[in-house]
């Protein structure tokens, strides 16, 4: 039984950090109908950032970590900036889009690779020891990142559900054409979401950073974001924390139960049944309103 | 239809004499230099072995430049990358021997790539160095039989399995071993395998036989298991560092305080400062050790020079390079040429030659060099220490 509770707690840990990434998929992909491959390298960047923010200037965490999200919010605008807004500009179908950010990533990442190397570093944190509820061990780092990734979440939904922008990027994951002819600011509302997603990323990168290691190549795991984003319903917010939770519990207990080489079959067979009996994914809507 | 080929035939004749020139000069250029082909890890999560390797072969060939050549041919490094993936490692291969028609082929570093590397030189005739790719089928095939254009200058996984097994079991006194494998790379597969026989053969149990697919990063849910065994060694043949790193981290964190070991894959001084606290008291083997004295002197000026650190990589790429050369100096004193085939024969036959870390014998039936001793090391205060030294048969 403390095996299973132990197999638990791992899980959810793991999937806390998957739902940034989940969420900020969903983001985008919600208003623009297109996937951002560009996080993976976001995320590093932003890990990257606050790793010589604390290793070179010899910052505290917390300002290490805001540099971070700065940082980050101004190459995610940025790459929309380059990479996404001429092309939605001239209606490029989305499929180009997409490529774009692939280009963008691979850009990214390998430049990151060529500055910073290859090697992997430990974020300088002391990451403090465990504690135990009986033989089960609980890392404050992990539980510290699932309360920040939840709060953070919850402030998105505030901002999205409560306040005027929020309405407008609703309205455009809606009909974007409609809600710019009713007044909605089609760049402000890029503006906003893919700040909002640097942001994300650039907290998942740096608790990736500290739960395992800051190197070029670490957004591989945003692909296990994707997949939850599926599961959950593209586009959805709840569905993208409600399938990277599920996710996690799921790769911990296959990997301790049936086989850890079996763990991402089972992840991909996961996406393929779910998908199968509910096409738009678990919370996903088909129709009108997404977000 | 007729009217542009008419155009083209008044072209024809220029045409043709460019290409015969071209034809010509690149025969002219073939004649004064010998191109060595490296299959590398530029890009990718290995990106580390490209970046202390490339320049230290480039250093080298530089300095045996400068000092005349081979019989007057000039050496020329030709490196590709593999971003890690055998497909690429495979494809660059092809590309350096008919494209480039390069003399000799470095790397690589991994026996998964290795191994369908061995079939492209012994089809082309073209002699490889494997340099860390330490599984027993890259030289010898499952049937046993040799790849006679295939060899390598690091030991055999049997040796690392073996020389583990017998510290473990009889110095260390355990008896109940965890395995945390890669599955998807032979290396791995191939000590734990070696480990567990001879672990059994001595009187030890295995316990525990986790695995986990290259790339990875969470492991604690075999730690776990491996936890509720009642293990007393866990054994972690990682081939890349980070792996070591992150299951020392991850132990950490579940509390889990059983002795670790590892291989050769490990040793990186990276390794050290990402989880040298976690694996202090873990054991692993290697061939060489980046803190000998004897390797300060290169590794201040590399470092110096390139910003980057040297690492056992850098040495065995090394070690490969000196071959060759001393291969070539062989085949143009014999045949007058440095051709591929000559080049074989003088690496095979190898015996006592000075390369960058040691003497080298080359084995003629197995391609591996001749008892190379197995360093069994420790992490001592996040520091490497050597505790053992093991030649096999000994």
């Amino acid at each position: 039984m403390e095996l299973f509770f132990q197999q638990i707690v791992s899980g959810i840990s793991i999937g806390a950090v998957y739902s940034l990434l989940a969420v900020g998929y969903a983001l985008v992909y919600s208003v623009y109908n297109f996937t951002n491959w560009a996080f993976d390298a976001f995320m590093a960047f932003g890990a990257f950032m606050a790793f010589y923010a604390i290793s070179l200037f010899f910052m505290p965490f917390w300002a290490a970590a805001l540099i971070s999200i700065v940082l980050t919010i101004v190459l995610s605008v940025g790459s929309e900036r380059l990479a996404y807004r001429p092309l939605r500009l001239r209606k490029a179908p989305r499929l180009f889009m997409m490529i774009s950010a692939m280009g963008a990533n691979l850009m990214i990442v390998n430049l990151l690779n060529l500055i910073f190397g290859g090697s992997f570093r430990r974020f300088p944190v002391d990451a403090a020891k465990p504690f135990f509820i009986g033989n089960v061990s609980i890392g404050r780092m992990d539980l510290l990142a699932g309360a920040i990734s939840f709060a953070i979440l919850a402030l998105l939904w505030w901002f999205l559900y409560r306040t005027k922008p929020g309405l407008g990027v609703r309205a455009s994951s809606i009909d974007i054409m409609t809600a710019s002819l009713m007044g909605v600011n089609n760049d402000a509302v890029a503006f906003i979401i893919f700040a909002v997603t640097g942001a994300l990323s650039s907290v998942a990168g740096v608790f990736y950073g500290i739960k395992y290691a800051v190197f070029p190549y670490m957004g591989l795991v945003t692909i296990k974001a994707m997949i939850a984003s599926i599961v959950g319903g593209l586009g959805s917010l709840p569905g993208a924390v409600v399938g990277s939770l599920i996710l996690g519990v799921l790769e911990t207990l296959v990997a301790g139960y049936i086989s850890s080489t079996y763990r991402d079959l089972f992840s991909f067979l996961f996406l393929v049944i779910i998908l199968l009996f509910f096409p738009n994914g678990l919370m996903g809507k088909s129709g009108d309103e997404k977000l | 239809m007729n009217r542009p080929s008419s155009i083209f035939s008044w072209l024809r004749v220029p045409l043709v004499l460019v290409l015969a020139a071209g034809l010509l000069l690149t025969g002219c250029q073939q004649e004064k230099t010998i191109k060595i082909g490296y299959v590398t890890e530029q890009t990718g999560v290995e990106a580390y072995i490209g970046q202390a390797t490339v320049p230290a072969l480039q250093d080298y060939i530089d300095e045996v430049n400068a000092a005349g050549g081979v019989g007057g041919y000039k050496l020329q490094l030709v490196a590709y990358d593999t971003r890690s993936e055998v497909t690429d490692a495979v494809s660059v291969t092809k590309r350096l021997i008919e494209q480039d028609r390069v003399t000799a082929v470095i790397g690589p570093s991994w026996s998964a790539a290795a191994i369908p590397m061995a079939e492209i030189a012994d089809t082309n005739k073209v002699p490889i160095i494997a340099t860390t790719a330490s599984n027993v089928n890259v030289t010898v095939d499952e049937k046993g039989e040799l790849n006679p254009f295939m060899f390598r200058v690091c030991f055999i996984d049997p040796y690392q399995g073996f020389a583990l097994a017998d510290y473990a079991y009889n110095e260390l006194g355990k008896r109940k071993v965890a395995f945390l494998t890669d599955v998807a790379s032979p290396y791995s597969v191939g000590i734990q395998r070696y480990f567990a026989e001879h672990f059994v053969e001595l009187g030890g149990e295995v316990v525990a036989e986790e695995g986990y697919q290259t790339g990875d990063t969470e492991f604690r849910a075999q730690l776990a298991k491996v936890k509720d065994s009642g293990a007393d060694v866990l054994v972690a043949p990682a081939y890349t560092y980070r792996d070591a790193g992150l299951i020392g981290q991850q132990m950490n964190a579940l509390g889990l305080t059983i002795t670790v070991m590892g291989a050769d894959g490990w040793f990186v001084d990276d390794l050290l400062s990402m989880a040298g606290k976690e694996l202090e008291g873990a054991y692993l083997t290697n061939g060489v050790s980046t803190d000998d004295p004897a390797f300060a002197p290169f590794n201040a000026a590399f470092e110096k020079k390139h910003n980057v650190k040297a690492n056992i990589y850098t040495y065995y790429t090394l070690d490969a390079m000196y071959a060759i050369k001393y291969a070539l100096d062989q085949a143009v004193q014999k045949v007058g040429s440095p051709d591929p085939v000559a080049v074989r024969d003088a690496l095979e036959n190898m015996k006592d030659v000075q390369v960058f870390t040691s003497k080298m014998t080359m084995e003629p039936d197995t391609h591996n060099p001749h008892n190379k001793p197995i360093l069994i090391m420790t992490i001592k205060d996040s520091k490497w220490e050597i505790v053992k030294t093991f030649i096999p048969g000994q």
